[in-house]
């Protein structure tokens, strides 16, 4: 067995800058980081989801536009944290096993929480930056497997964070250079001090998120060279499915197309004139994506409303939304009473002064505030009263 | 163990429970497989392939960069690694065939903006390099530079 050469284990790594001290401060700001992620998830989750026992608020109009981006922002930001975060602990993952029974059972459920934190986290940063790229080479739903990844994620970090807290407090309440927490034989300077290399990994973290955040926070879209939209389209607004794509161009010009407003036995047709020629109103109103882009536009059309009242429907009904499209998830969409009642609920027509682009939804869309970008219905089809 | 600390990981435990039920029992097993091959691909492509390259990086580190030079190397690294591993998907421009006709998507040069930021991050480590390389030369003894 002597002339075995030996293993690779935690020993093997001298580095003191692979340590506690370095590990628990940036480990606090990845939680932080995964804390918003997953709390801004929940928002989104939520506020597309089809039954809501606390109605999800209209206001303010800008809400849903700010949780998603700050969900996108704070799981790109996570990358580089993630990243340092597992280089400080990566010894421990050649550490011996122990050879007492029980203290070897106590060391493989630590080791199968950890490997269920790494798997989850890195399929929720590789698979969302993957997404917010409509890059999907894979066969599951994105949607319900992110979200399941996700609880799976936080569980296993309020897990962890809770095996490890006397160390994360002493080592959060001790100097970086402090060595009480430091694995024996790690004592080689690295190319950077502790402090030099936390520092490289915040300079890292902001890189990144000034990099890709322009896609949502206008001011930075000229420094975001890597955002994945420039934040320009038709009419001042990007496009996250064009008529083409989504297979509806000939349905949407044809001339012969009408809105069905429809409330139990009534009902009405209505072309773009007849919409045109009801009162029309102006709001300025933010298209955001679930992917974490967003836009502002001014938008004018029909109050829903108003529509409703056509077919003697009350304000707050809710109301089921389909587009002309044949077929996608988001063909049919429910939409709230509560935002069916609201005065900024449009029927548009018309986007920055002019008529509504095709890829915008053109002949009539639907925009109101604080509503996730897919169930921003465009091509519309049909308004029917849900009975 | 503190019963707070209990609660805490028990609640954790449940709550990544609850998530691995969400997974099992709301989709085709195919597609559970499918979930699991790439989080387990996404460890294994980190524990071994990055781990591996960034070990070796340390090597040629120590082997071909001066010593003044290692620390701004090594945070240039960070900074460029992460901006490099976030642009894959945009380098990649993969999505635009999900979206053959979105030109609003994936619509800048990103060969060109990488290429702008690794510059910056080069420029940037190559003067606070020679910077400390000279200041070492002035002041052979004091230690104020991390080795």
């Amino acid at each position: 067995m002597r002339t075995v050469p030996r293993l690779p284990d935690q020993h093997s790594f001298s580095s003191r800058l692979r340590s506690a001290a370095v590990s628990a401060r940036v480990g606090t700001v990845l939680a932080v980081c995964f804390g918003v992620a997953f709390l801004t998830g929940l928002v989104s989750h939520y506020a597309q989801n089809p039954s809501q026992p606390v109605p999800f608020p209209t206001s303010p109009a800008w809400g849903y536009r700010l949780t998603q981006g700050l969900h996108v922002i704070s799981g790109t930001a996570a990358v580089p944290l993630l990243l340092v975060k597992l280089w400080t602990v990566y010894p421990l993952l050649l550490a011996r096993p122990s050879l007492r029974l029980r203290r070897l059972a106590v060391e493989l459920a630590e080791r199968l929480s950890i490997l269920l934190l790494v798997g989850a986290a890195l399929f929720l940063l590789v698979t969302g930056l993957q997404n917010v790229s409509h890059w999907y080479p894979w066969a599951f739903s994105f949607r319900s497997t992110h979200y399941a990844m996700a609880w799976i994620a936080i569980g296993a970090l309020v897990l962890h964070v809770a095996v490890k807290l006397p160390l994360i407090r002493h080592a959060l309440g001790h100097d970086v250079d402090d060595t009480a927490l430091d694995r024996p034989g790690a004592t080689q300077q690295g190319a950077l001090s502790r402090r030099g290399l936390l520092r490289a990994t915040w300079l890292a973290t902001g890189a990144v998120v000034l990099a890709t955040a322009g896609s949502t926070v206008p001011f930075l879209r000229r420094v975001s060279v890597l955002a994945v939209r420039s934040g320009e389209g038709p009419q001042g607004v990007p496009v996250n499915k064009t008529a083409e794509d989504a297979g509806v161009t000939d349905a949407a010009r044809d001339p012969g197309w009408r809105l069905e407003v429809v409330h139990g036995e009534r009902s009405v047709l209505l072309g773009r004139d007849d919409l045109l020629a009801l009162p029309q109103h102006s709001e300025e109103l933010p298209i955001a994506c679930v992917e974490g882009w967003s836009a502002t536009g001014t938008w004018s059309g029909v109050r829903l409303h108003d529509l409703l009242d056509l077919v003697g429907a009350p304000r707050d009904s809710e109301v089921v939304l389909s587009s002309l499209q044949e077929s996608g998830p988001f063909r049919v969409t429910l939409l709230p009473a509560n935002f069916a009642a609201d005065d900024r609920t449009l029927v548009a027509l018309g986007l920055a002064g002019a008529e509504l682009d095709l890829d915008h939804g053109f002949p009539a869309r639907l925009i109101a505030p604080n509503r996730p970008g897919v169930l921003q219905t465009k091509w519309l089809a049909r308004v029917e009263v849900r009975a | 163990m503190s019963p707070g600390r209990l609660v805490l990981g028990g609640l954790g435990a449940a709550v990544a429970a609850y998530g691995a039920w969400l997974l099992w029992s709301r989709r085709e097993p195919a597609d559970v497989l499918d979930a699991a091959v790439w989080a387990g691909g996404a460890v294994l492509v980190h524990d071994v392939l990055l781990a591996g390259v960034l070990l070796l990086g340390g090597v040629v580190l120590g082997r071909v960069v001066p010593r003044p030079a290692r620390g701004p190397v090594v945070a240039g690294g960070v900074v460029l690694g992460s901006l490099t591993l976030v642009a894959v998907p945009v380098l990649g421009g993969f999505g635009r065939r999900t979206d053959p006709t979105n030109e609003t998507l994936l619509d800048r040069d990103y060969t060109t903006g990488w290429l702008v930021l690794a510059g910056l991050v080069v420029a940037v480590v190559l003067v606070v390099a020679v910077v400390s390389a000279l200041r070492a030369r002035r002041h052979p003894r004091t230690g104020d530079t991390p080795t």
